[in-house]
Order: C-alpha cells, then structure tokens, then sequence
C-alpha cells in the first residue's frame, strides 16, 4: 500500500472507489477506509461434538458394509453357506425392508408406484439369472490377482465416491464401481447359482440399504445410530469368525473414523483464521440457476 | 530512349526489302516479322497487309527497310528513301548488313525526313527464334488484358504467335509476294491429322457405345472444336498418347498370354493358390482358437467366433470346387478385354482379386462390426458408469440421474463387453492385417492403373524432343558486340533449368557429334559464345 | 573492361568478380566463388570412408563397403549439381530487363529474367544474420495493384555473398543504367 503515503496532501475531490470515473488518484491508490472492510472467519460453523460424531456413523455404517460383504463372499467361496441359504436371508431381508421402507415413507408422496418398484425387481432377478452362466466364464482366463486388485480399486472407489452429504445425491459411480466389483467378485465363484446369489446379495447391500437408511435418517432420526451401529457389529463380527486380527483392525479404524476424527474436527476448528474482504474476487450471490436450464 | 528490335534469326541473310511487322504500342520496340523482297508492287503489298490484318486482329505494318546486298550501296538508299515515302508510318528503320561483318547497321528516319543520326547507338537487337517463340506459349500465361499491355514482352510474345497466317504464306507459292520469314514445314501432316480427327468422330461413337469408362476422355481428345488454350491442348495429346500406349501394352499383354497355352497354365495355378489361402486361413483360425500369443481370451466367446469363421471357409473352399472347371474359360474370355488397353486388364485382375479374396473381405467386415459396436456399446456405458449421458441435443456430455435398475444393467452390460473387449479385438486385428493385404495390392494395381492413365507422356516426349514447346522464361545473351554498333542480344526460351551444354546442342547435333566422333561430356564445355 | 580486384565473401574467401560493359546500358557482372577445394572433397571422402571401414570391421558386412562408395558418389553429384554455385551473373540491359543466372558446378545453368517494368528500384540492404550483420542487393518489384508499393524482393548474388565493396560497384552501375531509362 505504497499509495497511502502521499494521502495527507487531501485533494479536494474525495476518492471513490469507482472505476467509471476519472479521479486525480494514481490507479492503485486506496484511502484508510481500506481495512475497515476486512472481515475474519464469516463462514465458520461451530460443531458440536456429538452431531458430528452422528455423521461419521455414516461413513464407518460403510465401511462395515463393505466388510460384510467381503465376509459373505469368502464364506460363498469356501463353500461354507450354501446359496440358497443366502438367497433365502437375501429375500427375507428385502422383503422386510421393503414393508419397513413403504411404512415409513407413507406420509409422503410417492414418486414410484409399487408396480414399478415390482418390475424393477423382476428386471433385477430376471437379467441377474439370465447373465450369471456367462459371467461365471467371465474371467476365467483373467488371473484371480488382477480380480482382486481390480474389485479392491472398485470398492475403494465405492467408499470415496459414496453421497455421504445429508439430502443424498443418488452416487452413481460409486453404485456402479461397487456393483462391478461384485460382477467381478462373484465370477470367481464356483457355480452358477453362488454367482447369482453374491449378485442379489451386492444388489441388496450396495444398491437398496443405502435407500433403506436414508429413509430412516429422514423419517424417524433416532433409529439411525441404532441401525448404523448394528451395522457396525455386524461387519465386525463377521469378520473376526473369519481372520479375528482384520476384525481388530476393522474395529479400530471404526473407532477412528466415528470418535477420534469428528474430535480432531471440533479441536481444530478453534484454529481457523480466515480473512475476507473487497480484494477477494466477486462473489455472485443470487441463485442463476433458473437462467442456465 | 532505347529503341529495341525485335528481329528473327531466320531474316540474318534474307535478301533485301521490306520489313513488316508491328510498333508495340506504348512502348519503344518494334517486332520483325518477314522480310518482303523485291520486286514488288506496293499496292498489293498493303492489300496483302489489310489481309492479314483481318484474319490476325495484329495491325501489321512496314517498319521500314533491310538491304543485305554487296552492289551499289549509294543506289539501294536513295531507293529505300523514296520507298519510305510510299508506305505511311511515323518512322522508318533502315536496317542494313554487310556480307563480311556480323553487325547491323540501322538509321531511323522520322516522319519529317531527316535521319536521326545521334540516336545510332541507343539501339538493341534482341534477335529471336520465331518458330520457338510462337510455339513456346509464354503470352498467355495469366491473360487478362491489362497484363498484355503492361509486359512489353509479352506483347511480343503475343504478336509473333497471332500472326501465324502470315507464316503460313509459302516460300514456294507462285504470288505477287516472295517472303522470308519462318517455315513452317509440316503443313502435309496437320492436313492428315485433320482427316483422321473428321473420321474418328463415327468411331469413337462406336468406341464409346462399347467402353463406358473412357467416354470422358474420348469426349476430351475427339472434340472437334480446337483446343483453344495451350492447357487444353496438352491435356488432349496426353490423354491421346496415353490412351495410344495403353492399348499398345494391351495388346502386348494378349499376345504373351494367348502364346503357349499360358492361360491353362494360369488357371491350374490359381486355383491350388486360392485352396493353399484357404487351408492357412484355417490354420490361422485353429490357432486363434487356442491361446495365441499366451494371449489369455475368453473360452467361450472364442470357440464360438472360431467355430463360426470355419464355418465360412467351408463354405468358401466348396465354392472354390465348384468354380474349378469354369476357371480357365472365363480367364480366356477376360483376357481378350486386355485388347481394350492394360489398363482395362489390370482393372479386371483387381476384381477377380476381390473375388477370390471375398472371404477375408467377410472376415474382416464381421469382426470390424463386432468390434465397432463393442467400442461404441462401451464408452456409452462408460458414460453411464460415470453418471454421465450424452446430450444430443446440445452435443455435450451432461450429467445425468438414473434409476437404479438402469445403473444395474448399464453395469453387468459395461463388465461383460469390458471382459469380452480383448477377444473380440484380437480377431479384428489379425483380419484387418489381412485385409490390409488385400487393400495394398489393390490399392498397387489402381495406382499403376492411374499411372498409365494420367502419366504425361506427350510432355515428357516434348521435355526431350523440343523443350521450348514447355518454355518457362526467357534468357538473353550477348551476341557480340563492337564500339559504335548496335548491342545485339540472343533471346531463348528455356526450360526450368538449362545445362548451357543441352541448350546449345540439340539431340540433333548430338548425334551429329556422336556420328563424326566429337568427344561429349555430360558437362559443360568450355566454349566460346558463338554466333 | 574487366577491373581485378581483391574481392572476398562475407566468410572472408576470395572470389573473382568481373564487370563487362558491352554498351552504355548493357553491363554484365559476373561472381564467381571459389572452386570446390580438393582438401574438403579429400576429407569428406576420408570421413565417410572410416565410418564405412569401422561399420565394416563390427559387422563384417562388405555391403557397408559398396554403400560407402555409393554414398561419396551420390553426395558429390548431389552437391556439385544443386549446392555449389560456380558463378553467378547479373546481366542488365537497359530499358529491356535484369537478367540473374546462376551456374552450378555440373553445368546447370538456372535463369531468371525480370522485366524494367516489372522493376521498381535496386538497392544495398542489411540484415541481421546469426551474430553479423551482412549485407546484400536485392532488387524490389513495383506492385500493380499500389503505386508505391513494394510487391518482392528479390535478392542478388545469394550463394556467393560479396562484401560491401564489391556490392557498391555493382550498384553504382546498375543506378546509372536504370537511372538513363526511366
């Protein structure tokens, strides 16, 4: 501001901070009001400890699904479940889900007719059945490594692209990395039905829970920790019948995730220090979006 | 000002008498044309100039007077004074040479009589090759009118090539008026020439009924209008001698072929030749179906594209079988159309190359389908993999919410072409390579086709024979010159580049060297500039 | 007629330039740059021929041998046919036109002729080249279709490259032809 200097001549015409006019100023002067507008943290918002570690309930509710999921695979594989035992939980579970789904959305207004939602699931059986022989061949001659590197990517993929945020955007890459890596996962299986059944299973966790527990957050917020926790148990449990130290591990970085994370959060929040004023680029506020459609 | 004239090699020993030719307008030159002797009658002179000047729209006139005689000089000019009298003209050149000197001597004698004498030394003789000049076709390079006026050259170019009538007046003709000027010695054969274009009219009627694909060309060479611009009529002689040869090599062909029973011969070879591609085709595919390369496919889907391109070679092999017997007459009936130029033979091997090679042609067109449709079928999956569509409307890639059992199926459809994509490539690639077999040969047969086609073969039989016919330019040198003397220069024309040894000896002296036993150089001589 | 002088290329290699007057407004110049010297074609045949013989000597292969010799061959037609100049001659004739010609070694004669009415001046330019500055003649074409204005350019003596002085004499006559016929 090498411009305030010669600021104590007081011309007679006043500085505006206006670029239409001619003004007997040099182009980078500025006057003392200058730092009047600097503005500190504006847009910082103070959390509270607990909400936040509602949210992150989310993401560890993920991640046990992906381990849960993990888990029921390697038990089709060993051929410890058979698949009509999966299938049969599979269907129980959905038909329960869906009766728990339309009780809770009742009240609102409906934008899919049961009669879809019927069709929807027949597409799903229906194709599911009819592919599984050709994906059992699938990747017969791809070595099993590149399947599981190629499913690890997808479900990492999956966990960082899945709509965490509260009025959840429907995540399609996220939907389509995790049911690629189901395809993937379940063409390594040894029959045609075990490919079928780990499909509906990938379908039910991946693509319909998610909506489950969306509805359930919105309608009634307090079975929410309460279903993510279940989760949580359950992809620890699971995991720790099949390699206990991957449980340990699992349980830990659930722990991190839920508690130590949303703490570092709220602790580093006091530190923020940010700085707004006229030099920052211009901001357009008004909603432009009934002009771009 | 200089006064330039433009003068012809051929007038250097005329006998003496009047010059015609014409004033340039605009500019201070003057171009020689012919040399009218004596005797003559200078009515019928001017009534033989309003003559030409009708048929050439050249306004040609009598520059003035050239005496070239050794008796009685002091006569001869009051003569040629009296003379200038007779003939109107704002100046009057009298150009004279003396048997022993090579130089000119030259006096302008302006309207009112006197002779300008302080004006003898600002005078050049640029001396020309008429024959040359007219037939180099410099004038019209870009014609438009302002041009003409502009270039002083090339209004001589264009005045020398306008009065062709005036060449046309014979040496030997029985006229009131004996000429010398450039002979044009070939009038027999421009007159057979005409004979044949008025009878080939009815023939290449005939011919064109019979040959579909030559009718342009035929249209081209046979039209009876004349060529009326240098371009055109180049592109006529090409297209006539090359038609000339091509029928010439036909008939070769037919004759090398119907000799010694090649063509049996030919047909017992082509058929064991289309049986050998067949049976490696099928080794191929036998080892496609396994694992080429360590090349790790999908079982399944290979052993079905396997199973189904055997299929076709079965197919193709008991077509081959069939056709056996038939092979050698068509083969004797397809080469009489060689008669019809090599081109025509060429053209028919192309096809009967395609023919035998339709099978690869089938191949490649399956698996180009199969593979296109895969590509196309994943990066739209790709697309919805990503959430993404493609806006047609507005020709962008836009986001895009869909439901879930889209996502689904987009998805199993998106693993499955993903998983299949190497195998289905792998047989794309093996039968394009083969089908760029094909191409290429084709592609061979068509260029050389086109070569023998639009080769300029009359331009490259001008290149050598005469090239001032395809002159670029003019050059000038320095004949000779001698203090007090008029400068006289040499202008020829010249191709792109002249070796100064080929510019001065023709093929014609070459070969009189060659006959009297002169060393000759590819390189230049040192020689001193002769006359 | 024919003044001899000291005249070097912008390189500082001596070459011979010659003026013939044949007539008031007749003159003809002639540049001839150096012969091709004996050492360079001796060490480019040298070069080649070591590359040649320690392609041979790893290889073992006569055919390097054969496309050395085909290759000193080739290269000398090459240069002596479309790279090295012999002499270059500027023939103006008053009124009439400038003629340039250049002669390559072989014999190849290339010829340009521009007529006076296409001429609009000639004149001594100076360019920047790499660290020098040189200078050269060029003549400047008049433009139809603007009075004053210069269509081209057209550079004289451009593979032998006299120096200033030789360039001076050059120009001089060449303004007192030009400047006689207007």
């Amino acid at each position: 501001m090498g411009a305030d200097s010669d600021a104590g001549e007081t011309p007679a015409v006043p500085w505006r901070k206006v670029l239409y006019e001619r003004q007997p100023f040099p182009d980078n002067y500025v006057d003392r009001r200058f730092l009047e507008e600097l503005r500190r943290n504006i847009r910082v918002r103070q959390y509270s400890y607990w909400s936040v570690v509602r949210e992150a309930g989310l993401v560890s509710q993920q991640l046990s699904c992906v381990a849960l999921f993990l888990t029921l695979w390697s038990y089709m594989e060993q051929g410890n479940v058979a698949p009509s035992t999966l299938l049969c939980t599979g269907l129980g579970c959905s038909v329960l889900g869906y009766a728990l789904y339309e009780a809770l959305g009742g009240e609102g207004c409906r934008e899919r007719t049961r009669c879809a939602d019927l069709q929807s699931a027949a597409v799903f059986m229906a194709f599911t059945f009819g592919f599984s022989p050709v994906l059992k061949t699938l990747t017969e001659s791809v070595s099993t490594d590149t399947v599981y590197a190629m499913s690890a990517g997808m479900l990492t993929a999956h966990l960082v692209f899945f709509p965490y945020t509260q009025p959840s955007l429907p995540g399609s890459l996220s939907l389509n990395a995790a049911l690629f890596a189901s395809v993937c996962l379940a063409s390594r299986l040894p029959g045609t039905l075990h490919t079928f059944a780990m499909l509906s299973c990938g379908l039910l966790i991946f693509a319909l829970w998610p909506c489950l527990l969306q509805r359930l957050r919105r309608a009634a917020q307090w079975t929410f920790p309460w279903a993510a926790g279940t989760v949580c148990v359950c992809g620890v449990g699971g995991v720790w019948t099949l390699w206990p130290v991957g449980a340990v591990l699992l349980f830990l970085a659930l722990i991190v995730l839920t508690l130590v994370c949303p703490l570092l959060l709220v602790r580093l929040q006091r530190h923020k220090d940010n700085i707004h004023g006229p030099w920052d680029e211009a901001e357009i506020r008004e909603d432009l979006s009934r002009f771009l459609s | 000002m200089v006064l330039k004239i433009f003068f012809p090699r051929c007038c250097n020993m005329a006998d003496s008498g009047l010059l015609v030719g014409r004033w340039i307008p605009g500019q201070d030159s003057a171009v020689v044309l012919a040399v009218i002797h004596y005797p003559f009658i200078p009515g019928q002179v001017k009534k033989y100039l309003s003559e030409l000047h009708s048929q050439t729209q050249v306004d040609l006139t009598i520059l003035g007077s050239w005496s070239f005689s050794k008796d009685s000089q002091k006569d001869m000019d009051e003569f040629l004074k009296d003379l200038s009298t007779i003939f109107s003209h704002s100046r009057w050149l009298q150009l004279s040479r003396e048997p022993g000197k090579k130089g000119f001597a030259c006096e302008v004698v302006h309207k009112n009589g006197h002779a300008a004498g302080d004006e003898e030394h600002e005078i050049i003789f640029v001396h020309y090759d008429q024959r040359k000049v007219m037939l180099s076709q410099l004038h019209p390079v870009q014609e438009n009118g302002a041009d003409v006026k502009s270039s002083e050259l090339r209004a001589v170019f264009h005045t020398v090539s306008q009065s062709e009538p005036l060449f046309l007046f014979d040496k030997y003709d029985d006229g009131p008026l004996k000429l010398t000027h450039w002979q044009s010695d070939g009038r027999e054969a421009s007159i057979l020439v005409e004979l044949i274009k008025q009878a080939s009219v009815p023939v290449c009627m005939l011919l064109t009924l019979l040959v579909g694909y030559r009718t342009e060309q035929f249209q081209t060479v046979f039209s009876t209008s004349k060529a009326t611009t240098h371009m055109e009529f180049m592109r006529k002689a090409n297209i006539f001698v090359s038609f000339f040869v091509d029928t010439a090599l036909g008939l070769l062909l037919i004759s090398w072929l119907y000799r010694e029973n090649r063509i049996s011969y030919l047909a017992n070879t082509l058929v064991p030749a289309a049986d050998h591609v067949a049976k490696e085709l099928q080794n191929l595919l036998e080892w496609l179906m396994g694992a080429p390369a360590g090349l790790k496919m999908n079982r399944a889907l290979d052993e079905v594209l396997g199973k189904f391109f055997l299929y076709h070679i079965h197919l193709w092999i008991s077509y081959i079988r069939l056709m056996s017997p038939f092979i050698e007459m068509i083969l004797w009936y397809v080469g009489l159309s060689a008669c019809l130029g090599l081109t025509f033979a060429l053209s028919v091997l192309s096809d009967i190359v395609a023919l035998l090679t339709f099978h690869i042609y089938c191949f490649y067109v399956y698996g180009a389908r199969l593979y296109c449709l895969k590509i196309y079928g994943l990066s739209s999956l790709w697309r919805l993999f990503r959430g993404k569509k493609w806006n047609v409307l507005r020709q962008r890639v836009d986001s895009c919410s869909y439901d879930l059992d889209q996502l689904f199926l987009g998805t199993l459809l998106f693993t499955i072409l993903l998983f299949l994509l190497p195998t289905t490539a792998l047989y794309y690639l093996v039968f394009t390579l083969l089908r760029l077999v094909v191409v290429t040969f084709q592609g061979l047969i068509h260029l050389s086709v086109d070569f023998i086609n639009s080769f300029p073969l009359f331009a490259l039989g001008l290149r050598i024979c005469r090239p001032y016919r395809l002159a670029e330019g003019v050059k000038f040198c320095v004949l000779h010159e001698e203090p007090g003397a008029p400068l006289h220069l040499l202008m020829e024309c010249y191709r792109t580049e002249t070796s100064s040894c080929s510019s001065r000896d023709s093929w014609l002296t070459l070969v009189k060297k060659l006959f009297v036993g002169e060393l000759i150089y590819p390189w230049r001589q040192k020689s001193t500039k002769t006359d | 007629m024919a003044e001899q002088e000291e005249f070097t290329d912008i390189n500082g290699n001596p070459i011979q330039f010659s003026c013939q007057d044949f007539s008031p407004f007749c003159r003809e110049f002639t540049v001839s740059s150096s012969k091709l010297s004996l050492l360079r074609v001796l060490m480019f045949t040298c070069t080649v021929w070591l590359l040649a013989y320690t392609g041979f000597y790893l290889t073992q292969n006569t055919a390097v041998l054969s496309a050395a010799i085909m290759v000193t061959l080739l290269g000398m037609l090459l240069h002596i046919h479309f790279v090295k100049v012999d002499h270059e001659t500027l023939l103006i004739v008053g009124s009439l036109g400038v003629q340039l010609s250049s002669a390559y070694a072989s014999g190849r004669e290339s010829t340009t002729f521009i007529e006076m009415s296409r001429i609009k001046d000639i004149v001594i330019n100076e360019a920047i080249h790499m660290q020098r500055i040189i200078y050269y003649l060029c003549i400047l074409l008049k433009d139809h279709t603007e009075p004053d204005g210069v269509s081209s350019v057209v550079p004289l003596f451009q593979s032998s490259k006299p120096r200033l002085n030789c360039l001076v004499q050059v120009y001089r006559s060449c303004q007192e032809i030009i400047g006689q016929t207007p």
